[in-house]
């Protein structure tokens, strides 16, 4: 059987999908772009222009809509849905990134004892009434105690002793209390980090250096009260026995450092063909007192000279 | 600097904490904005782009004194009070005739700009073709070695497209796929891709950067026999000529914090790259049910109870190889009972 002319026919009634460029299609299915990275044919440009910018345009979007139709799809009412890649291109973002919420002191406190959070439910079960009632609200469960009709009181409980009243004391504090350690919370965050924290490391910077910037170093100073005893910076040494492999590494890196002929930071700043260090030479000339110093004392010394001639 | 508000009931909390910063953020609004003389040509262009981008864009229908170069204090005010990161600002002066400045904000700061003139406009009613559905994302094209090498084409390309497809978006209906905007430059033989060590001399340079054409064009879908339809193009306008002017780079700090990308969690990504979930499905009965591949158990290992008659002694270990033969096969026996 000869298919020949059947094929033809088909690609008589269809064109072709596909696109030829010299440089691929660079395609960014998440942002629904693509860029055609080919240089512009500059004779179709110049004879006949909005022809060749939407022939271009064309077959970067045949392109772009091959890869879009090529991914996977859900249904939907309005028709298919191609689910897109994350955008290949990286535009800036228009807000700083959230700050993570800083956690309260409970959440700390879970975080350490590795307890795991639970959602309670709202609603509990009353045997009494037999239906779900709330557990704190409109006529919540924790208000049972304060509702009922009939109350047992201790026999040496005082004369003014309100059963009603003190259980509904203790509710409302229970409620003071959390509230008082939201507003805790939420007072810690705001100071948590950042500048407070900074300073207070300052100030203690601060304060150890006037410590120790008295005659006798500190040393005989007045004490005050619960004042924390300073702690140097404690030296460190290595340890005595290593393991060879550490020796020869450690071996290894001074020869390296020998062989590279790397100078010291000092030698380094100054390689060049300069012979003369001028820096340390105007410091010596001038017993230390810089370059200024030097220039003025020359000047002033000829201008002397000059007078003394005149005399 | 504006007040800050205290949220006084629900609805108002939730409109403030909509413009929070988000992990993945919504797309930029742009504002457009005239200054102190537009044109015809400027108010008709700023007009078309406005239709373009709607609905994420708010118009200043009064003329603004700004001029974004020099002062930027008032695009900041505006950008805080309307929650825009982005400015679209026409200006028509004697020595720079017909231009629009794309602005984009970082934080409520200027990050980049770019000014362009525009040379050419052809409106959309001028071509008596079907339009887009307003709201509808665009595909974009861009044409031209350069937006990968020039500087400042690349930052052209970045800008526009943070102004009409900024947007991350997880899926996208296919055919509601309406419209491309296509963008694409002149020919620029003269031009070497940018010198870094010449640095700019921007007036000499500027009169050999390539021209850049906007078009925009609604996709008309045939079909091809295949799974992929046949793209064919119809003018939809506007029809935009433009030539690049002045410009500013983003600061690099600003442009490093800027670029800075959230840990998004994996499970997220997964979800949203639209990736197959392996070992899951759910049954007729909608339940989830999973199927968990665990390796074969090694029941050699298997501890069983000790006895101290059964523990090897070490000292036991250096005689003849067959008493210690003999040895494991009592204990195999042993062990069996």
């Amino acid at each position: 059987m000869d298919v020949s002319n059947i094929l033809a026919s088909h690609a008589a009634k269809y064109q072709s999908v596909t696109v030829e460029k010299e440089t691929p299609l660079d395609v960014d299915a998440g942002f629904l772009t693509v860029t055609d990275l080919t240089p512009i044919d500059e004779d179709s440009y110049q004879s006949n222009l909005e022809d060749y910018l939407k022939s271009t345009a064309r077959d970067g979007i045949q392109a772009l809509i091959a890869a879009l139709y090529g991914l996977p799809t859900q249904p939907s009412p309005d028709g298919a849905l191609a689910q897109l890649p994350e955008p290949t291109t990286k535009l800036p973002r228009a807000k700083p990134l959230p700050k993570p919420k800083p956690p309260t002191k409970w959440e700390r406190f879970a975080a350490a004892k590795g307890i795991q959070k639970r959602v309670r439910e709202k609603k509990v079960w009353d045997e009494e009434r037999q239906e779900w009632v709330n557990r704190w609200g409109k006529d919540g469960k924790n208000k049972e105690k304060e509702e009922q009709w009939i109350h047992e009181v201790k026999a040496n409980a005082d004369v003014d002793y309100d059963p009603v009243k003190a259980a509904r004391d203790e509710r409302t504090s229970r409620v003071a209390k959390n509230e008082r350690q939201r507003l805790q919370n939420v007072a810690r965050a705001q100071t948590a980090g950042g500048e407070r924290e900074e300073r207070k490391k300052d100030i203690e910077k601060t304060l150890a250096s006037t410590r120790i910037s008295t005659a006798s170093m500190g040393k005989f100073d007045k004490k005050l009260e619960g004042e924390k005893k300073l702690r140097g910076v404690k030296r460190k040494f290595e340890a005595t026995e290593t393991s060879v492999e550490q020796e020869k590494q450690a071996s290894l890196a001074v020869l390296a450092k020998l062989d590279s002929g790397a100078k010291g930071p000092r030698k380094g700043k100054s390689a060049g063909d300069d012979v003369l260090n001028v820096r340390k030479a105007i410091r010596t000339v001038s017993k230390g007192k810089g370059g200024v110093a030097l220039a003025r004392e020359t000047h002033r010394k000829g201008a002397k000279g000059k007078r003394g001639g005149k005399r | 600097m504006l007040r800050t508000v205290k949220p006084r009931n629900a609805r108002s909390k939730r409109a403030l904490d909509a413009r929070e910063a988000k992990e993945v953020e919504d797309v930029r609004t742009a504002i457009f904005v005239k200054g102190t003389h537009t044109g015809e040509v400027v108010n008709g262009v700023m007009k078309e782009l406005m239709a373009l981008k709607r609905p994420d864009a708010i118009s200043f229908s009064k003329k603004n004194a700004i001029r974004p170069f020099e002062d930027a204090s008032s695009l900041e005010f505006w950008s805080n009070k309307n929650d825009a990161t982005m400015f679209l600002i026409g200006h028509s002066t004697k020595k720079r005739p017909a231009g629009l400045t794309i602005t984009r904000t970082f934080d409520s700061k200027v990050l980049d700009m770019c000014e362009l003139g525009i040379d050419k406009f052809v409106n959309m009613a001028e071509f008596k073709t079907p339009k887009s559905t307003p709201g509808h994302k665009p595909m974009m094209h861009f044409a031209s070695e350069l937006f990968d090498t020039h500087p400042r084409f690349i930052q052209l390309k970045s800008l526009l497209m943070d102004l009409f497809n900024g947007e991350v978006i997880e899926s996208i209906c296919l055919p509601g796929l309406e419209h491309v905007i296509s963008v694409t430059l002149s020919p620029a033989p003269s031009l070497q891709t940018a010198n870094p060590i010449l640095g700019e001399s921007q007036d000499e340079d500027l009169q050999n950067l390539p021209k850049v054409h906007i078009r925009t064009y609604t996709v008309k879908l045939l079909p091809s026999g295949t799974r992929i339809p046949r793209v064919e193009l119809t003018e939809m306008g506007p029809f935009i000529d433009l030539s690049l002017r002045r410009h500013q780079d983003a600061d690099p700090e600003m442009w490093k914090a800027a670029m800075r990308r959230p840990k998004l969690k994996k499970q997220d990504l997964e979800k949203g790259l639209g990736k197959k979930r392996k070992n899951m499905e759910v049954d007729e009965m909608g339940d989830l049910r999973g199927r968990v591949h665990i390796a074969k158990q090694d029941l050699g290992k298997l501890q069983t109870r000790k006895m101290k008659g059964l523990k090897s002694v070490p000292g036991e270990e250096d005689g003849d190889s067959q008493d210690s033969e003999q040895e494991e096969a009592s204990r195999r026996k042993r062990k069996r009972d």
